[in-house]
This record gives structure tokens, C-alpha cells and sequence, in this order.
């Protein structure tokens, strides 16, 4: 009785590694030691990461993770990179984040309903990390688009920010949160 | 040898409920590793020597499946080992699987300890007058399971001495086991109302009813549950005070080994070592009582 547990257990886990895919990179091969330069032809866009929300709600943060909050809010300065064709937003974000060793953790398009990629944290703040509304969202050009982030193609010269909101959204100015209930992504 | 299971049953439920609450709940790699020694030494005394074997194939493979199966799903952490699909798999999610590891392992060692102890005439003695309808129906949902699996074996006995399923086919089988189960769904049903309805007869619930119960609250149970209660109440204030505050993602902090931090340590330790303790020393009483006659 015991031991099918097991069985059904170590099972489970198998089956659950074989669905999520196998594939291992050293953290050398992970990190990009180099990204595509820009030549004057290329297309490219801006990306900034950013958690200045946090410094106003310091009192929610977990204490562990104050040493990874920086102290102008800002990861990432507003960096130009180059777009590639059929680029979306989290494409330039992963490149961004290997290129710069910061750390990040997604979910997987196909492991939600919602049929894009959903970043869970940011330079080990997570969502929930500052309260319990807090996450990352993304705005392009100074808006909020309502949907997922390997959902959105960017075109040449656009302006993508991402930044970490501890209140749904209303702190950072994305007003759509008003008048419709959504998920943040 | 079942020294400790001899006291009060409200000191019983008090320590056991302690133990389980604190480890359960506060994830500290001392406190996590004491209650797992505790139990482990404990649930020693209590089962038979036969049964360890069959104890250690089931609880040091669930320990480790518990413990790989976190930084599979959880990607936090400083130190990447390598990257799963483009997330990072941690050494931090490893040390933090292996402590959600030894919690668990230990929470099951003192479930077992638990149930060896705590009897249902214990637990009614307890609660029956207090809540009667609840704990009647908890001490009969816990000896259910026991109970099925014990009628089932006579079920399935039964139509194998009268030819039924006796081939080797696998088919047979889950035919034969199907017919059994059905079975024993009725009689679960049928057994579950008989017992309500004896319990009724016999009044039980009504005002008035007394009960006969061999426990009496002598003066050990009082010491027992009062140094209980101080090892306890050190160990909640260390908690509190933040001084075994522990954290593993997204870098393990450091333990930090103050005074009064060791002392909450030492009293969790006692704590969880104390029926360990007064097991060994009736055995040690009952030896030496012996080997002077």
C-alpha cells in the first residue's frame, strides 16, 4: 500500500518532468557574453527595468530581500537593443536579463490559460514579494497593454518599461485596472 | 515499552499538539532537525523491530523524492546550479526541498508516535463530554481506514475459500477486488449506523451519563505538563522575538546563535527529545529492576 504510493508518486514526478521539457543549460551557456551589435540598418528598441514603487512601500518587503532592491529603484538603465524579426516584448526581456546576469523566473506560455509567458520575478523580487497586489507588469510606449508579454511584437524604436507595481497597477498609473478586472502580466 | 503513553491523556494531547504546531510551521533547519530526531527515536520505541525495515523503505525514498521535487518547481535563489528551460534551478531550492524534507518526514514520524499514543479512548475521554458529537465521529473516521482494511482482507478471504478468484489473471483480479470493494462500501455504511445507533442506546451524549476511565491527573502529569508548557512558552518566545527567523530564498541566511536563540534551540530540543527520554529511562529502570531479582 505504502510503496504504490511511491510508486504513484515518483510517477507523477517523471511524467511532471517530461511535460516541462528537458532542456539543461550550464549557467555559462545561459548567460550571453555577447548580444547583437547595432549597425546603423538595424532595427532596434529600449528596454528599463525598474522598482522605484518599492522604496515607497519598504515597510512591505520582506526583510530578506532588501540587499536586492537598488537604491535609485532601477536594474537596468534604459538600454537600447537590437530587435530582431518577430521579436515580442519577453524576447527582449530574456536577451536583456541573460546579457546582464540578472535573474529572472517565468511561467511558461503553454503551464497557464492564458497562453503567454508570465514573469514571476525580477531580480529575485517576486510578485507578492511587497504586499500582497505587488508584481511586475510592462508598458510600451507609456501604455499598459491588457495582455501578456510574449503575446506583444514590438516594431522599430518602441520603448518598453518594466516595472514593479505594489498595488495592482493603480501606483504606476495603469488606469484600465479601474474599469475591468484583469490579470497583470 | 510504552512509558510516556501512560500519562494524562490531556498531557498527551498538549505535548503532542505542541511538537506538531512548532514543527509544522517554523521553518528552521535546528528546529526542523530536532522534531525530526525526536520522532525518529520515539517512533523507535514504540514499533517493532520488524516493522523498521518497511519504515525505512517508505520514508527514505519519500525523503528524497519531497526533497527533489522542489527546485524542479521553484526557481529562486542566488546560486544557479543550471538552467531547466531557461529558468534557473538553485542550489537554495535544493536546501530548501531537503528542509521541507525533513518537516514532513518528521510532522509523519510524530502522526505515527501520535496515533500509537493517543488511543480513542483517550481522545474520547478528552473531548466526549466537551463536544460528543465531534469526537465521536473523529475517533470513528480514525479507526475507519484500520477497520476497512482489516474487513476487506476477511471479505476477500471469505470468496477465496468458496473458489471465487482464485486464478492468477490479472483481470481476475480487479474483478475480484471490485466485487469486495462493492461490498464493502455497503457494509461500511451499514457499520458506521450501527455503531451511531448502539452509542445512542447507550446513551451516549445525554446529561447525566458518566463514564468509567482508568486516568487520573497524578503529580508526574503535572510536572510533565508544566515543563511542557516552559519549554514551550521559550521556544513560541523565541519564535516572536525573530531570534530563529530563518530564511532560504533568495540567499540562506545565516543561523544566529545568540544566547537566547541557543537557549530556544536547546528548549526545542529537550522538548522533542522528552518522550525519547522517559521511554529510555523506564527501560533502563525496568533492566536494572530485573537484574537485582
Amino acid at each position: 500500500m505504502k510503496k504504490d504510493l511511491l510508486a504513484i508518486l515518483g510517477i507523477i514526478l517523471i511524467i511532471a518532468v517530461i511535460l516541462n521539457g528537458t532542456e539543461i543549460q550550464s549557467v555559462d551557456e545561459y548567460y550571453l557574453t555577447h548580444i547583437d551589435d547595432i549597425t546603423p540598418e538595424s532595427k532596434t528598441v529600449f528596454i528599463t527595468i525598474r522598482c522605484d514603487t518599492i522604496l515607497n512601500n519598504l515597510g512591505d518587503l520582506d526583510s530578506n530581500l532588501l540587499e536586492f532592491v537598488p537604491l535609485d529603484g532601477v536594474i537596468l538603465p534604459k538600454t537600447e537593443y537590437v530587435l530582431r524579426n518577430g521579436d515580442t516584448v519577453f524576447d527582449i526581456l530574456d536577451r536583456a536579463v541573460r546579457y546582464n546576469k540578472i535573474q529572472m523566473e517565468y511561467q511558461g506560455a503553454k503551464q497557464n490559460s492564458f497562453g503567454s509567458v508570465y514573469i514571476q520575478g525580477i531580480n529575485f523580487l517576486y510578485e507578492f514579494s511587497c504586499g500582497p497586489l505587488s508584481g511586475w507588469m510592462y508598458r510600451v510606449d507609456g501604455e499598459f497593454p491588457n495582455y501578456g508579454c510574449s503575446k506583444y511584437e514590438l516594431k522599430d524604436g518602441q520603448n518598453i518599461e518594466w516595472i514593479y507595481t505594489c498595488d495592482l497597477g493603480q501606483d504606476v498609473g495603469a488606469e484600465w485596472m479601474n474599469n475591468m478586472g484583469g490579470e497583470e502580466k | 515499552m510504552k512509558a510516556f503513553s501512560d500519562y494524562h491523556p490531556l498531557v498527551l494531547l498538549v505535548y503532542f499538539l505542541s511538537i506538531l504546531i512548532v514543527a509544522m510551521f517554523v521553518n528552521n533547519p535546528v528546529i526542523g532537525i530536532f522534531a525530526l530526531i525526536g520522532g525518529i527515536l520515539f517512533c523507535a520505541m514504540l514499533s517493532k523491530r520488524s516493522e523498521t525495515a518497511g519504515n525505512l523503505g517508505f520514508y527514505i525514498p519519500l525523503f528524497f523524492m519531497v526533497a527533489i521535487t522542489n527546485p524542479l518547481f521553484s526557481h529562486n535563489g542566488v546560486t544557479p546550479l543550471f538552467f531547466l528551460n531557461g529558468n534557473p534551478v538553485t542550489a537554495e531550492a535544493f536546501a530548501y526541498g531537503i528542509a521541507i524534507a525533513v518537516t514532513v518526514t518528521g510532522v509523519m514520524m510524530w502522526c505515527k508516535c501520535y496515533s500509537a499514543v493517543m488511543t480513542s479512548d483517550k481522545f474520547l475521554y478528552l473531548f466526549g463530554k466537551a463536544i460528543p458529537k465531534l469526537s465521536l465521529v473523529l475517533s470513528m473516521a480514525l479507526r475507519f481506514i484500520p477497520m476497512f482494511k482489516r474487513q476487506m482482507h476477511k471479505v476477500s478471504r471469505a470468496q477465496k475459500s468458496m473458489g471465487l478468484y482464485s486464478s492468477k489473471s490479472f483481470i481476475d483480479k480487479i474483478k475480484s477486488t471490485m466485487r469486495v470493494f462493492m461490498a464493502m462500501l455497503s457494509w461500511s455504511l451499514e457499520n458506521s449506523i450501527e455503531t451511531s445507533a448502539s452509542m445512542k442506546a447507550r446513551g451516549y451524549g445525554l446529561k447525566g451519563r458518566t463514564n468509567f476511565s482508568l486516568f487520573r491527573f497524578y503529580p508526574r502529569d503535572g510536572i510533565l505538563l508544566s515543563v511542557c508548557a516552559v519549554l514551550l512558552g521559550v521556544t513560541v518566545a523565541g519564535i516572536i522575538t525573530g531570534d530563529t527567523a530563518f530564511y532560504y530564498y533568495p540567499r540562506i541566511s545565516e543561523l544566529t546563535l545568540t544566547p537566547f536563540s541557543v537557549t530556544v534551540y536547546t528548549a526545542f530540543g529537550i522538548l522533542s527529545f522528552l518522550p525519547f527520554m522517559i521511554e529510555v529511562k523506564e527501560a533502563l529502570k525496568w533492566k536494572y529492576c530485573i537484574s537485582k531479582i
